[in-house]
């Protein structure tokens, strides 16, 4: 769907770019952008929901908590009036075994449909006009300790929708559902023998290593690829010309690596699939036998690159464990793989096998203490996507920058609990700071400016025609750069602080409109949002060492927020004196500008 | 053991079963093995209690504050003695082996489920609510252990929570600022213990402790 009056799926397009060529709102202008309206979705937990805006109406969707969890809204784009909404039965034991707060990352819509995901494993569709449910499908189990929080995307009529659970031994997958009946078309898991993986004589992998039989099943000790993890619940990029889709699987469990001996396929994996049958045409494991709960389930951004001279039609993947991966999609080649901040885990990518060389010092021994480790568990960048803009040709990259100390431990699996086996504690990396948006030039692979954050940049990123670049921080900022030089031009204050994602649409009156969850949350923010000890530095996982002093900063919160220019641009306010963010009224942007050289 | 294995074979796939079972087997062996022979007088004294005694006092436990009508319907619990280190020790390691950890971090930091690291319980505090809180279950997501574990390990398990839940309480609310709390625990990584109030740092706001 190429008009840009709409934002029909979370990633904005099927090349998952977060671009908008729209331009009504511009680095000229943004200094008057105001908020317009807002509403509350219910729970204050962590809203890391991308607004979908389609044909006027705006389509969120609520955390799983509260009387309502996981509940839709459809709301008018101008005013912000409420057309209906639409909350799943619930099954509240889920948020128990969700690892890392109770979140959902959006819905998606196709042919009069609106998709949801919901935490005890639905997939539901509901009527776009009505907000009547059309079916649902149940499609895992919590028992197993199976949830879903990724947002959904249609390609060719299949709902595609994969589990999470890395840290409670799923046996991950990904599954199309018939977008009219509600029916499973497929099923193509992440770990096992080639038949339950679709591997089939279609595939064809660039390295020789990822070629064999049953690789998802002999790269394990017996068995244990069962349990081995390696969801889906990510993001979902597809590409027409080659019908292709690309997505990335999570870690492997246990975190305890000395559990799985062997490379623990398609675990840390990317895969190319056809949308129709699901088959893969290939793969490739970014992280063989992860050692620190590095999951490949970043977003891949589909572009069409010079490189050496020629056009290549790569992917670009932000990776977890701190490299930005330019692979051509086709063949599943890495062109290059470059650090984007602070890596001691690995030393370089060898392009020749592709396998990261790592760094044999930092190995985890059983009930030994290895000290900073760099990137943390959560990588140097999570799930939090990435912006591309055709206009600047620059990538725009939200991330954190977080080393930590990793203890393993012995682990038993007992279904529906954690599989883990590791006591972390995080920290902020070299210089205090704990994040970083930055612009990226993948054809030259270099940054070429970026704004430090005091904490983890946890949300998505949009980029304009309007060369603006949009992100929010988790102490309530939300902020508009210069996409060209990275200087901030506008911010706001929002209620809670943000692990959203902006998203930009046309509403009915012909305005452009950028709308943002505020709701702190997300595996860092739960320190901030539910009953969690900031004194005990290895809760959440080890993320609350790192982020122990958020609660000093904000709380949950609940709030979809809709911005425009002012309605007669310039008449009733003079710019300077309505915009909150000006850096010399007292509201100071906390973000330093650095250029690189 | 006959409980444990219904409640496992029903909640996994089949072909993993067995080793789960293998795996929990050995878990509640050791926490067995584990009781010393003062334990293993008062445990049994709590379990014969229990059919009837214990267990039907425990059913009349309220998990709420609220009595109407100005009633006090707590009735006397003699638990097993929760201050023995030993118990503590022993509940700290099936807190680990039943991946207790995983949901509640390691010291009870909070995760998946809330934090046990301090003084408050949602569904109360008293020894015999917290043991009911891992017999039953909780509805937002606290799975039932009650029919897999043996009393005698649930107690254990309530010693350890009694004891790392005693955080110190410098007032009576909670003040959080830029400069409190002042304290964190020594981390867990650092220091393996059944009380790990006993050792403090400086709150170090995110950034390595030294
Ligand atoms: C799958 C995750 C999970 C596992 C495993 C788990 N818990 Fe929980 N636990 C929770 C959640 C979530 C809650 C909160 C439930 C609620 O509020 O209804 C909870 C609540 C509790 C409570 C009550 C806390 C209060 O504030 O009243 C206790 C006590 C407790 N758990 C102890 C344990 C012990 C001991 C184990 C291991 C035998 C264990 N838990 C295993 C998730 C878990």
């Amino acid at each position: 769907m190429k008009d840009d009056r709409q934002w029909p799926m979370a990633a904005k397009n099927y090349a998952n770019t977060r671009y908008s060529s729209l331009d009504q709102i511009n680095a000229g202008n943004v200094g008057q952008l105001k908020l317009a309206w807002s509403f509350s979705v219910g729970p204050a937990r962590g809203q890391e929901a991308a607004p979908l805006a389609v044909n006027g109406t705006v389509f969120v969707v609520a955390p799983y908590d509260g009387p309502n969890p996981n509940q839709v809204f459809a709301l008018d784009a101008v005013t912000g009036d409420l057309k209906w909404s639409y909350a799943p039965k619930p099954n509240i034991a889920a948020k128990g075994v969700a690892c890392c707060d109770v979140v959902n990352r959006g819905l998606a819509y196709d042919n009069g449909k609106i998709f949801l995901n919901t935490l005890d494993d639905y997939s539901v569709a509901i009527d776009a006009n009505t907000g009547k449910e059309l079916w649902h499908t149940k499609l895992g189990d919590i028992n197993q300790g199976e949830t879903v929080t990724m947002a959904p995307i249609v390609v060719k009529g299949k709902v595609l929708v994969g589990n999470s659970g890395g840290e409670m031994g799923v046996r991950g997958w990904l599954t199309a559902v018939d977008e009219t009946s509600g029916k499973i078309a497929w099923r193509a898991y992440s770990t096992g023998p080639d038949s339950e993986v679709l591997i089939g004589d279609d595939f064809n992998p660039h390295y020789g290593w990822l070629k064999g039989k049953d690789l998802g099943v002999k790269s394990w000790p017996p068995d244990k690829w069962q349990i081995g993890g390696a969801g889906v619940w990510g993001w979902i990029s597809y590409d027409p010309d080659l019908n292709l889709i690309y997505y990335g699987t999570a870690n492997p469990g246990a975190w305890n690596h000395e559990a799985r001996p062997g490379d623990n396929l398609w675990s840390s994996s990317l895969f190319a699939r056809d949308p129709d049958t699901g088959m893969a045409k290939w793969a490739y494991a970014v992280g063989p036998h992860d050692l620190w709960d590095y999951d490949e389930i970043n977003e891949n951004i589909l572009l069409d690159l010079p490189i050496n001279n020629q056009t290549r039609k790569v992917l670009v993947h932000p990776g977890r464990n701190g490299f930005m991966y330019v692979i051509d999609r086709a063949t599943g080649e890495v062109l290059s793989a470059d650090p984007f901040d602070t890596v001691n885990t690995i030393k370089s990518i060898d392009l020749k096998t592709g396998r990261p060389v790592l760094n044999d010092e930092l190995t985890p021994k059983l009930g030994k203490t290895v000290k900073d480790v760099c990137p943390a568990s959560p990588g140097a960048k999570d799930w939090q996507p990435a912006a591309w803009s055709p206009r600047t040709k620059l990538l725009y990259v939200p991330h954190q920058h977080i080393c930590m100390n990793f203890q393993t431990s012995e682990v038993g699996y007992i279904a529906g609990t954690p599989y883990v086996g590791a006591t972390v504690d995080m920290f902020a990396g070299p210089g205090g700071h704990r994040g970083e948006f930055m612009a990226w030039d993948p054809v030259a692979r270099k940054k070429v400016w970026s704004i430090t954050e005091n904490f983890p940049v946890w949300t998505g990123a949009l980029v304009t025609a309007g060369d603006l670049a949009f992100y929010g921080t988790m102490d309530r900022w939300f902020k508009a750069v210069d996409a060209k030089t990275g200087q901030v031009l506008w911010q706001f204050r929002a209620p809670s602080g943000f692990v959203g994602q902006p998203t930009t649409f046309i509403g009915n009156d012909g305005v452009q409109y950028v709308a943002m969850m505020s709701g702190v949350g997300g595996w860092p923010g739960v320190v901030a949002n539910a009953e969690i000890d900031p004194r005990v530095r290895n809760g959440a996982l080890g993320f609350t060492g790192a982020m122990q002093d958020l609660p000093a900063q904000t709380v949950g919160g609940n709030s979809l927020l809709v911005f425009a220019l002012p309605k007669t641009q310039g008449a009733a306010t003079q710019p300077n004196q309505t915009n909150p963010g000006a850096s010399n009224q007292g509201n100071a942007p906390t973000g330093q500008s650095n250029h690189a050289q | 053991m006959r409980n444990t294995e219904t409640a496992v074979s029903l909640c996994v796939q089949p072909i993993i079963a067995k080793r789960v079972l293998a795996a929990l087997s050995a878990v509640l062996t050791l926490a067995m093995a584990m009781l010393p022979s003062q334990a293993q007088q008062s445990a049994p004294a709590a379990t014969s209690d229990s059919s009837a005694g214990l267990h039907g006092k425990l059913l009349q436990v309220p998990v709420t504050t609220l009595a109407p009508g100005g009633t006090n319907p707590r009735p006397t619990i003699k638990t097993p003695p929760l201050d023995d280190p030993a118990a503590a020790q022993r509940g700290m390691q099936a807190f680990n082996a039943l991946n207790c950890v995983g949901c509640h971090m390691a010291n009870g930091g909070g995760g998946m489920g809330p934090a046990l690291s301090n003084n408050f319980f949602i569904y109360g505090g008293e020894p015999e609510n917290i043991y009911l809180s891992i017999a039953q279950g909780r509805p937002n997501g606290m799975p039932v252990w009650g029919s897999m574990l043996p009393d005698p390990v649930i107690w254990d398990l309530v010693a350890y929570i009694t004891s790392i839940s005693k955080a110190p309480t410098p007032q009576w609310g909670t003040t959080v600022s830029a400069s409190s709390p002042q304290i964190q625990q020594v981390p867990a990584e650092d220091q393996q213990t059944a009380s790990p109030w006993d050792n403090t740092e400086s709150f170090t706001k995110g950034q390595k402790p030294d």
